[in-house]
């Protein structure tokens, strides 16, 4: 017990002195974190960056644009003359123009009595369809809204949208737990490989079975000190994410902890095996890269599953990675609960049970 | 001090590797107290056969006791009782010496007092560094504090001094006979005649494998039966001379293009040696004199010089 003790400090001084492992391990996920999540953090909804020319400059004009930018997919640009935001709208700085022609407020009044309804000219750019058919629909809706205002309309049928996920999901939202379950498998499949190959190159393992010491003593005391570091770790991020993008966590912690302590476990088995087979430090470092790399883009860490082709699936239903990415998804952003995700947690601990037999198996003190 | 009372027991050990036997059946015991020498170059079998008796390899036959446990079946009553250092070992190097010495003293039942332990391998002014600053020196004083923190009976040291620089080496020496003062039986390896010379109070010596010489410093250099070495080269091509016809000659011995003679008589020996090449027209060169050492009885057992591979 005194050694499980003493190896588990130790382990953790190294983890502490050893700074710049330290620090890259965590800024990479935030870095990662940061990033995706302010390029793509909106959510799912696109956004539209409408220029407005308004030649009118009357009551009638600064109602539509207010009616535009009550629509949250749009942002408006005021530019005073056309060929100024034309050229804004060639470079890409605005995907979409709407030109408000002097008289706008006159005519309004006369259109309202039932005659040829007014024109608002809507440049777009051809080579942005998407965006710009998007635009149109956002600017037909807001002139839609005022000309049904000014005839005094009254619809009798309205649609009522309704998520089946009751969620209002953003892509942070989805990336979180994502980056979490990344940062376990790297730090433990990566790390173990990399440590242990390297401590029995240098035979400090070698020096350790010379003493009374037992192997499963070792074994647990690195496992308890990596499951300490991984839970703070996972903490950071957690904590990064909620000052910053206000990520919440929807199920219990206790869920969270367990998923977190299983994905630890299930990987550190899988680095002690790639420790095994690599004959030497070095080679361990790319046998881990060559398992982790597809695991990042295959396991749903940054696209949903379903993205994936047809004929990967079976693939990657098998990778724990993806397991570990639902199963923390899932408690973070639906609050399912520990039995909702008993499948996932029994894929996850066959993973960590047939490991750790690998591992027995091809395990070398020397 | 030295008793006649075995507290290692060596039987037959024999080590292969696939095609190669490392160690080819040696025998030997180590008496209680004292210090024993396993001498020979490298790759003689030395470090194999101690591994071999730590248990951190498996003898394919033979087995070895240490103390009343055979080191095949009893191997976890052994590790208690002795204490390890190995060669080239490395330990946690941001850890301090202090903490690593806590740490392997974890591992065992019972321990020393480690603040008296780091003060007796003269670390303390080192207690709260880190281990990847100390000297070499320090480094493998601290080593020999790891293989003393359970307070053993018998200290294993492979290569103690190798890559020391002469200061450290003597630093190192004075540890291991005060070790033999209190009692400890030290068991080491060495290719450094001096150092075992100063150190040993019996020698074995090894070669390719097998045990060719087993006794003290002293005696191994009196069967001898000579107490000086003439040591010369003769040129290239130069016929060969029946050396044992010089005067006062008891052995000759020869390693790479050197040749040696031995002799209790070193006047008559050098005189008749340069009238000798002087009637066949030889030219001696390196011509030197010196008294007779242990690399005397290495090179005169095993037609080679220690150092070399």
């Amino acid at each position: 017990m005194k050694a499980y003790w003493q190896l588990t400090l130790a382990q953790l001084r190294i983890f502490m002195r050893n700074r710049q492992v330290l620090f890259w391990t965590l800024a990479f996920p935030i870095f990662l974190m940061i990033m995706l999540g302010s390029f793509l953090g909106n959510g799912n909804g696109v956004s539209v960056t409408i220029g407005l020319v308004d030649q009118d400059h009357s009551p009638q004009s600064k109602q539509l644009a207010a009616m535009l930018k009550k629509n949250e997919a749009i942002s408006l640009e005021k530019s005073s003359s056309e060929q100024e935001a034309l050229s804004k709208l060639k470079k890409g700085d605005v995907q979409l123009v709407l030109q408000v022609p002097k008289g706008y407020d006159e005519e309004m009044k006369t259109a309202a009595k039932g005659e040829k309804p007014f024109t608002l000219p809507v440049f777009y750019n051809e080579t942005n369809m998407a965006v710009s058919q998007v635009g149109q629909q956002l600017v037909y809706n807001a002139v839609d809204a005022v000309s049904k205002q000014q005839a005094d309309y009254k619809p009798s049928v309205v649609i009522d949208p309704k998520g089946v996920e009751a969620l209002n999901l953003r892509y942070i939202d989805f990336l979180v737990p994502g980056i979490v379950a990344m940062m376990i498998m790297s730090n433990n499949m990566n790390g173990v490989a990399g440590q242990i190959a390297s401590w029995r190159e240098r035979g400090i393992l070698r020096r350790m079975q010379g003493t009374t010491l037992k192997a499963h003593t070792f074994i647990a005391a690195q496992i308890t000190a990596r499951l300490m570091l991984n839970g703070l770790q996972a903490l950071i991020v957690l904590g990064v994410a909620r000052l910053v993008f206000d990520v919440e966590i929807k199920g219990s912690w206790l869920t969270l902890v367990s998923f977190v302590i299983l994905g630890t476990l299930a990987f550190m088995a899988i680095g002690f095996i790639i420790a095994g087979i690599a004959k030497t430090p070095e080679s361990a470092g790319p046998i881990a890269g060559f398992l982790s790399f597809p695991m990042l883009f295959l396991g749903g860490v940054f696209f949903p599953i379903k993205n994936m082709p047809e004929f990967l699936q079976p693939i990657v239903h098998i990778l724990p990675i993806a397991h570990l990415t639902t199963a923390m998804r899932e408690t973070m952003n639906v609050g399912a609960s520990f039995m909702n995700l008993g499948s996932e947690a029994l894929i996850l601990s066959c993973w960590l049970v047939g490991a750790f037999i690998a591992a027995s198996l091809t395990f070398k003190w020397e | 001090m030295s008793s006649q009372e075995p507290i290692i027991r060596v039987e037959h050990l024999v080590k292969r590797y696939g095609e190669f036997t490392a160690v080819k059946g040696v025998d030997f015991e180590v008496h209680k107290g004292e210090v024993f020498g396993l001498l020979g170059p490298n790759g003689a079998g030395k470090t194999t056969t101690l591994e071999m008796l730590v248990g951190l390899r498996k003898p394919d036959k033979g087995t070895a006791w240490i103390g009343e446990f055979d080191i095949k079946k009893h191997l976890e009553r052994v590790k208690e009782v002795i204490g390890v250092q190995l060669q080239s070992t490395t330990l946690f190097e941001l850890l301090t010496v202090e903490e690593i010495l806590k740490m392997y003293a974890s591992f065992y039942p019972k321990h020393i007092s480690i603040p008296d332990l780091i003060e007796d391998m003269i670390l303390s002014d080192k207690r709260k560094s880190r281990i990847k600053s100390l000297s070499g020196g320090q480094k493998q004083r601290l080593a020999i504090a790891l293989a003393l923190v359970h307070d053993p009976w018998i200290i294993f040291l492979d290569e103690p001094t190798t890559g020391l620089d002469p200061q450290a080496r003597r630093t190192l020496w004075d540890i291991i006979l005060n070790l033999k003062e209190r009692g400890k039986t030290v068991m080491l390896t060495t290719h450094y005649m001096d150092e075992a010379h100063v150190l040993c109070d019996r020698i074995a010596i090894m070669d390719q494998g097998l045990l060719i010489a087993l006794d003290t410093p002293g005696n191994l250099v009196k069967n001898l039966q000579s107490d000086s070495a003439v040591e010369f080269r003769l040129p290239e091509g130069a016929p060969v001379l029946d050396l044992k016809e010089i005067e006062g000659v008891k052995q000759t011995g020869s390693h790479k293009d050197t040749q040696v003679l031995y002799t209790d008589n070193l006047q008559q020996t050098l005189t008749s040696l340069i009238q000798t090449a002087s009637e066949k027209d030889l030219k001696l060169t390196d011509l030197q004199t010196r008294t007779a050492t242990l690399e005397d009885v290495f090179i005169h057992m095993t037609g080679r010089s220690l150092r070399e591979g």
